[in-house]
């Protein structure tokens, strides 16, 4: 039977975790860990092996929610986590230093799930840190020849979340009647 | 060694994340990078949030270590412990830069203990000092009261179509869906108070300068270098407002002047504030009505440069499924209503909102229109994609 999942990636403190508990329908299973290395500097605990949520649909079905662990030491588990998936969300936190960096990174490590399928960026922590701006991130994906939604979210709230998603399934099928 | 370049090293104890990352950002950015956030074991001080889950006993254990290192506690309440030192929440920067002065003065004199409490209520003398020193790790200044502008960054409101005729309104004897009707489906930006803000606010930018839009109205304050605006009115006046033609009867009162230093700095109400962009796409909508603007030809296609920001912009019906489709490619606005099968007047309303903020554009090019139009090819996943929808909108199909 095919597995149905839509991968949550980004830097640590993104969001991640909350975005997928955010439309989850059962509590997420959360694998996060006292922070030990230099994520520690940034939040007390993080996210060491995946998150992992599950949204129920129509006719039985369930939409597997995975969250890839923050920290890069964790990189070999990507490949894994994104074989079968419908899209990326990419989460990026506007407060960090260099969030174009950020981005960068992750849209370079999947690039090839991304030709195969597409991505949606949700921008985190605007409340805290205004720039850059959506239209500064836009200005950046579209000199590395992109065009994806690029929406200011907060993953604490389920209607941010949701439309990103919906971004995100649309960009991959526009005709789409939900 | 230059001091200026040694920030104190502080341990933060008993905060969830959220509230980790604030404080960290608080310390760089309001208290001008005097202190940094390192692992615990390598810090000078330790911070402490006594009114979280575990903050009590994570301080009593805390004390029992008869550490030398100088404790700053944050409550709520201004508590008698001894040999800490106190700062009262809400923290204030006066208040944090004077405990964090205090701290560095007692690190100074490691051998004696820290033997008085000390309540920092009110500004405490060196704090200046330690204020003036030169900024290290600012990466960015974090405006405490950006997060109080709750209109600016709060969730948008999403349309349906049952909801939108009476949220958007429309003309009287005009049926906008009406293909035989389509030439006359547009309307004027400049006659309605959309065209008076676009105006207002490419002034604004070019001058750099915050300025107050008069229409006979309530005044319209903009400020161009945070792209914002503040309006002392409800949504429904807006909405009502931003409906009228207004040129032929407020025209003439219609000025743009600039503030003095002191207005422009005045306190206002932070639940006024919104985003330049938001403001100026809701009012499109309003006067749009489900027409199009004057300005688009509706024979040749128009193209869309990126994705609106939809979190924090009024979602009108079938605004994703627009923007998904004419960010592949431009496209005529009756051709995009074809293709998705949904009424014109979705498609009008979005395209005026997005030529407002500057996000659509038209053809120009007759090699854009050469060509036919590329069909859209379903996924192969479309049921599935389409049951997640339909739960995602709360719809169990």
């Amino acid at each position: 039977m095919s597995q149905y999942k839509i991968i949550f990636t980004g830097p640590v403190g993104a969001g991640k975790t909350t975005a997928i508990n955010s439309i989850s329908d059962v509590p997420p299973v959360k694998t996060d860990a006292s922070a030990s290395d230099m994520t520690k500097s940034r939040k007390s605990s993080t996210t060491v092996a995946m998150d992992y949520g599950i949204m129920n649909l129509a006719g039985g079905e369930k939409l597997h929610l995975y969250g890839t662990p923050g920290q890069e030491r964790f990189d070999f588990m990507w490949d894994i986590l994104v074989t079968g998936g419908i899209g990326l969300v990419l989460l990026l936190d506007n407060t960090r230093g260099d969030p174009f960096q950020d981005m960068k990174f992750f849209l370079d490590t999947f690039e090839k799930f991304i030709v195969d399928t597409t991505v949606a960026i949700g921008v985190t922590q605007m409340d805290l840190s205004s720039k850059p701006t959506i239209d500064d991130y836009h200005i950046q994906l579209k000199a590395m020849g992109l065009k994806p939604p690029v929406f200011a979210i907060d993953a604490r709230v389920k209607s941010d979340v949701s439309l990103l998603v919906q971004a995100l399934l649309y960009s991959l099928d526009p005709g789409l009647e939900g | 060694m230059d001091k200026n370049k040694s920030p104190l090293k502080v341990a933060l104890h008993g905060m969830d994340g959220r509230s980790y990352k604030m404080m960290a950002m608080y310390l760089q950015g309001p208290c001008k990078g005097v202190a940094v956030v390192v692992n615990q074991g390598n810090e000078d001080i330790d911070i402490f949030d006594v009114d979280g889950v575990n903050g009590g006993s994570l301080i009593a254990e805390h004390l029992t270590k008869n550490t030398q290192k100088p404790v700053i506690v944050l409550s709520l309440n201004e508590r008698i412990i001894e040999n800490v030192l106190m700062v009262k929440k809400p923290v204030k920067i006066d208040d944090m830069l004077g405990a964090l002065s205090k701290a560095k003065s007692l690190l100074q004199r490691p051998a004696q203990q820290i033997k008085k409490q000390d309540v920092v209520g009110n500004k405490v003398n060196d704090s200046d000092q330690i204020a003036d020193e030169k900024p290290v790790l600012k990466k960015f200044v974090l405006d405490t009261d950006e997060q109080k502008k709750t209109s600016k960054h709060q969730a948008a409101m999403q349309l349906d179509e049952k909801g939108f005729g009476a949220f958007i309104g429309n003309v009287a004897g005009l049926d906008v869906n009406d293909p035989k009707q389509f030439f006359r489906a547009s309307y004027n930006p400049k006659e309605y108070f959309q065209g008076y803000v676009e105006s207002a606010f490419k002034v604004c930018h070019a001058k750099g300068q915050v300025r107050q839009l008069n229409s006979g109205w309530n005044p319209l304050i903009i400020f161009p270098n945070s792209h914002e605006i503040w309006l002392d009115v409800d949504e429904n006046q807006l909405r009502s407002f931003s409906g009228l033609s207004i040129n032929a009867t407020l025209g003439s009162k219609m000025s743009i002047t600039p503030l003095s230093q002191d207005s422009s700095t005045a306190d206002r109400t932070l639940e006024r504030f919104q985003s330049m962009d938001a403001f100026l796409w809701k009012t499109a909508c309003w006067a749009s009505k489900g027409r199009y603007p004057a300005s688009i030809d509706i024979r040749q296609p128009v193209y869309l440069k990126q994705w609106p920001n939809f979190t924090r912009l009024l979602v009108t019906p079938h605004a994703l499924r627009i923007s998904a489709l004419l960010i592949q490619g431009p496209r005529t606005l009756a051709n995009v209503a074809e293709v998705l099968n949904i009424k014109p007047q979705y498609v009008f309303v979005f395209i005026s909102s997005a030529c407002a903020l500057g996000l659509a554009g038209q053809v120009k090019r007759e090699a854009d229109v050469l060509v036919e139009l590329p069909e859209i090819k379903p996924n192969k996943n479309q049921g599935l994609l389409s049951r997640i929808l339909s739960t995602l909108r709360g719809k169990k199909a």
